[in-house]
């Protein structure tokens, strides 16, 4: 019944999965039976015994320590397997250097006895690592096809049209396993007692007002742990995928649990609407998913990962010495074929209107180089040589990614992100660090082979906007939710800027400690929000540190982590992703802004955590009500916080901690980075002290530059970084600035950063207002158009058979009457024979008689005498 | 007086049966018409009885149907005779005229 994990330790992972999703299936099944026996809970039998087993009046404690249970036993798989492809992984680069390290060997010695010898060991080597790495992909991957779309023989196994499940294990997806169980873990903990209110048989909603006052409703305890199951269950499917087929299942149910969730009050008119918002704002991204994904599904066949990317992609050419174009597309051009040709000769060309597609099994050696030439068949199968359109590359990567900025709450799809706010606080916390918004960052680092450099660069610019635009929102707001979600948004942006200009790992590191510290800060602010009885406005706060010390202490962790204090985990993200930019703007001096707006940010980011930290927890409290009955939240939602907290500082860290360039968890991430950055964004072979380049554009490359470039660009964002604190300090804190005399130096600025840019006015003019004038007048024209045209046809209808009617009634009834009457008729006038009378009958029976012996006597006679 | 022929036979045959037929329609009495009624039936009991005496082949047959004739006759005066008893508890009379229930 159980896997064997010490023959395939990847199925922990798969495990990890579906516990998840076997508490949702038992919350769920429960519930549905309770819904069943409801209706019977008075009866004295049975059924109410059992409406009490699945739940009775009382909503219970029960669905939340199934859902804690699956996702910490969850947690212990994804670590289990972490650590095991740790050390799995460590073994196979171990014997990949060794092997390398002997290759060099052969062609240094001279004595050419020692020189067999050693080739002959190098062919040992080189047998074990075969055979290692088919280990090594047994352990860690699988899948099993889940639909086959046409019966295929083995000859037909070309085509693409299977779609499959299944999973593989890389660096990033280990490590995003036990991120998002850990704080999944942690929020369903911070939930038992945040929720606790919904444990009771009748909940008072005070935002929702009826006729009657405030609405009454039954407390939904366990339905937010079914959802929160349900969440988790398709956030980890998403990272576990191996195809895009089932990230985007996943996708859809993270986007559904989202809806599901931040309507969870759903009685408010904002929560439901938030919802809708959210939801509907995704669609729009997942229709440029669908795009992307209809243009891979044609031009490639296939959604594996592995496959789309070894296609589009150039192989190596030897594995010793790469080719010019390894791990780049292949741009080619070449006249178009002529009708009655069934294949078509192109040349490698940079600018190319062209990619080539490469056979699927290509080996080393298939590489190729400038001025090559390649014949494509017509129809190419998956083991051949194809071509695709370059544009189309790029619009599938760009319809990817217009999916990833409706997850990831990028510009211009942000607006959902802040409205999202609506929901219970821990959800925010969920969506905010380790599931929805991760996504979309993760599946850009997830496809990026697949994006072109165009498809870059509008990725990093989305990133940059959204990151600056975002800042400047947080700065004015003073719902404290509200701030966290803008900050949300602003290093989200973080991420897609710097996974477009090439700092992949950067990225994904930055999104693997946001997680943490996003996690703390929206935990923290929940725990003020409930000590606080729900008051959620920082205007009315101010001075809780006393009353809440752990809270205050935590949060502040998180805000320096956020900001990029040196040894907080956000320090080495940030500088990372600021190093990269720097050094992209280095090479491409026109796109200086994807520099400067990161920088600028670093500050604003500062100032506004600051601001946040210092409105709420310093300074003298502002509205005594909220202040005298704000309490700490009980240790059920405080040691959540704590151990976020510790997280928060030391995920990052590595030896020495204080090198920004040392972090462990990058280490990690470094291993799985596509070799399509490396190849796109400059080669460094050997990241030591003395590293040795290949340019393959300029002399010089953004990676080269970044690495050079990382302190620098370290001490000028710590300068930003230091202005921030000091001028929140100087407004919040020591209130040598009246903070309201600088707004009232630039109200228009105020007004206009404090209606978020007018993105939602923008949005309701252009969009929303159209849609609905554009309805209204579909309206009118199935009110009156359509609507009259039935109306017609069924007026004409009920007259024709109104006619029909009086014919039938007239003429056909009139027929079958006079039938019955004549008959009616002729019975009337037989019954008078019928007398009853038993002579006249005898005299009837007589005269018959003798008259029949007559006529027979006659014919007789007539017989006789003829 | 020559033997009797099968004429003779015929014409008492045909005499009972007249006989018979008229009784059964002139009289009121449900007793006279029963009388009638075994008058017609002893008719055609004289003709087989005459066949079966002077055709050879139908001997046998003639005396049976006489038999069966007889056997029915009293069958049927049994019934009748039960309807007529049935028809005075309903009607205190036995006049075949009041008994007109099957008037159409």
């Amino acid at each position: 019944m159980f896997p064997d994990f010490t023959e395939r330790p990847g199925l922990l992972f798969v495990v990890a999965t579906l516990l998840p999703l076997a508490s949702f299936l038992v919350v769920f099944l429960s519930f549905g039976l309770w819904a069943l026996f409801r209706p019977y809970r008075d009866e004295r039998d049975g059924r109410a015994e059992l409406y009490n087993i699945f739940g009775g009046d009382h909503p219970g404690r029960l669905p939340a320590f199934i859902a804690l249970g699956a996702i910490v036993l969850a947690f212990l798989c994804s670590a289990a397997g972490a650590i095991s492809f740790f050390v799995d992984q460590g073994n196979y680069h171990h014997l990949t250097e060794e092997v390398e390290e002997l290759a060099k060997k052969p062609a240094r010695e001279r004595d050419p006895e020692k020189r067999a010898e050693l080739l002959k060991e190098l062919e040992e080597k080189k047998e074990a690592l075969t055979k290692t790495e088919i280990e090594f992909n047994r352990h860690w991957s699988g899948s099993f096809d889940w639909i086959r779309l046409r019966p295929t023989t083995a000859a037909d196994m070309d085509s693409g049209t299977v779609l499959a499940v299944g999973f593989r294990i890389d660096n990033l997806n280990a490590v995003m396993f036990v991120m998002v169980t850990f704080v999944a873990s942690l929020i369903h903990l911070f939930s038992i007692g945040y929720m606790s209110e919904e444990l009771h048989p009748t909940v008072e909603d005070h935002h929702v007002h009826t006729e009657e006052g405030h609405l009454h409703r039954r407390g939904r305890f366990g339905r937010f742990f079914l959802f929160l199951s349900l969440f988790c269950f398709s956030m980890l499917n998403l990272i576990l995928a191996d195809n895009l087929f089932q990230v985007f299942l996943s996708w859809e149910l993270v986007g559904i649990c989202s809806f599901l969730l931040i309507g969870f009050y759903y009685e408010r008119q904002s929560a439901s609407d938030a919802a809708n918002k959210a939801f509907i704002t995704n669609r729009v991204g997942d229709a440029g998913f669908i795009l992307g994904l209809l243009i891979i599904w044609t031009s490639l066949g296939t959604f594996n990962f592995e496959e789309i990317f070894r296609r589009i992609r150039s192989p190596e050419h030897r594995a010793d010495e790469p080719a010019q174009l390894a791990h780049q597309f292949v741009r080619a051009s070449g006249e178009a074929s002529s009708p009655g040709e069934t294949t078509r000769t192109l040349t490698v060309d940079p600018t190319g209107s062209e990619i080539i597609l490469f056979p699927r099994e290509a080996e080393h050696g298939e590489g190729l180089s400038p001025g090559d030439t390649v014949k494509v068949a017509a129809n190419p199968k998956a083991r051949q040589f194809g071509t695709l359109p370059y544009w189309m590359l790029v619009a599938a990567g760009l319809g990817v990614f217009l999916g990833c900025v409706g997850k990831s709450a990028q510009f211009p799809l942000q607006v959902w992100l802040p409205d999202a706010m609506e929901g219970p606080t821990p959800v925010s916390a969920l969506i905010h660090a380790a599931t929805m918004v991760a996504a979309g960052v993760y599946l850009v680092g997830r496809c990026y082979p697949l994006f072109a450099p165009e498809a870059l660069l509008v990725i990093a610019y989305t990133g940059g906007i959204t990151l600056f635009v975002a800042a400047t929102i947080a700065v004015v707001m003073t719902d404290i939710k509200k701030v966290l979600a803008y900050s949300t948004v602003s290093q989200l942006g973080y991420m897609m800027l710097a996974l477009g200009v090439g700092g992949w790992t950067a990225g994904l590191l930055h999104l693997l400690t946001h997680a943490f510290f996003k996690a703390l800060l929206f935990l923290g602010s929940g725990s003020v929000i409930y000590g606080c009885h729900h008051e959620q406005d920082m205007t009315k706060m101010g001075g809780l540190y006393p009353k809440m010390k752990i809270t205050a202490l935590t949060m502040l962790v998180g805000v320096l982590a956020i900001a990029g204090i040196p040894l907080f985990s956000g320090w080495y993200s940030k500088d990372s992703i600021l190093a990269q930019a720097l050094g992209f703007t280095l090479i491409h001096k026109e796109h200086l802004l994807l520099f400067v707006l990161p920088l600028v940010t670093a500050g604003l980011t500062t100032f506004y955590m600051f601001r946040m930290w210092y409105l709420t927890f310093a300074g003298t409290p502002r509205d005594h009500h909220v202040y005298d009955h704000a309490t700490e939240s009980p240790w059920l939602m405080t040691a959540p916080l704590v151990a976020l907290a510790v997280c928060s500082v030391a995920v990052a860290w590595g030896w020495p901690i204080w090198d920004a360039k040392a972090s462990w968890l990058e280490h990690q991430l470094h291993h799985a980075q596509p070799h399509s950055v490396v190849a796109d964004f400059g080669h460094v072979f050997d990241e030591g002290e003395n590293f040795e380049w290949v340019q393959f554009r300029d002399h010089v490359n953004e990676r080269l530059k970044a690495h050079e470039y990382h302190e620098v660009a370290g001490s000028m964002a710590l300068g930003v970084v230091l202005l921030g604190i000091v001028l929140a300090s100087a407004l919040y804190l020591y209130r040598w600035l009246d903070p309201d005399e600088a707004l009232q130096q630039a109200p228009g600025l105020h007004r206009f950063l404090a209606h978020k840019w007018y993105f939602d006015e923008l949005y309701s003019v252009v969009l929303v207002r159209p849609a609905l004038a554009v309805a209204h007048a579909f309206k009118w024209f199935d009110l009156t158009v359509i609507d009259g045209i039935i109306h017609g046809v069924a007026r004409s209808t009920v007259q024709i058979s109104r006619w029909d009617g009086r014919f039938d009634n007239l003429v056909v009834d009139g027929m079958v009457n006079l039938v019955a009457r004549v008959t009616y008729r002729i019975g009337a006038s037989m019954r008078g024979v019928q007398t009853g009378s038993l002579r006249s009958y005898v005299l009837f029976l007589v005269l018959a008689a003798v008259g029949l012996f007559v006529i027979l006597s006659y014919f007789v006679t007539i017989v006789f005498a003829g | 007086m020559s033997e009797p022929g099968l004429n003779h036979f015929l014409i008492l045959g045909a005499l009972l049966f007249t006989c018979g037929v008229v009784c059964m329609a002139t009289k009121r009495n449900a007793i006279g018409v029963l009388m009638g009624v075994e008058l017609v039936l002893n008719g055609a009991t004289v003709n087989f009885v005459g066949f079966a005496r002077f055709n050879p082949t139908f001997e046998i047959e003639g005396q049976i149907f006489a038999l069966f004739v007889i056997v029915l006759a009293a069958a049927e005066a049994a019934v009748a005779l039960a309807i007529v008893l049935n028809f005075y508890n309903n009607h205190l009379t036995v006049d075949v005229d009041t008994a007109e229930d099957l008037k159409g």
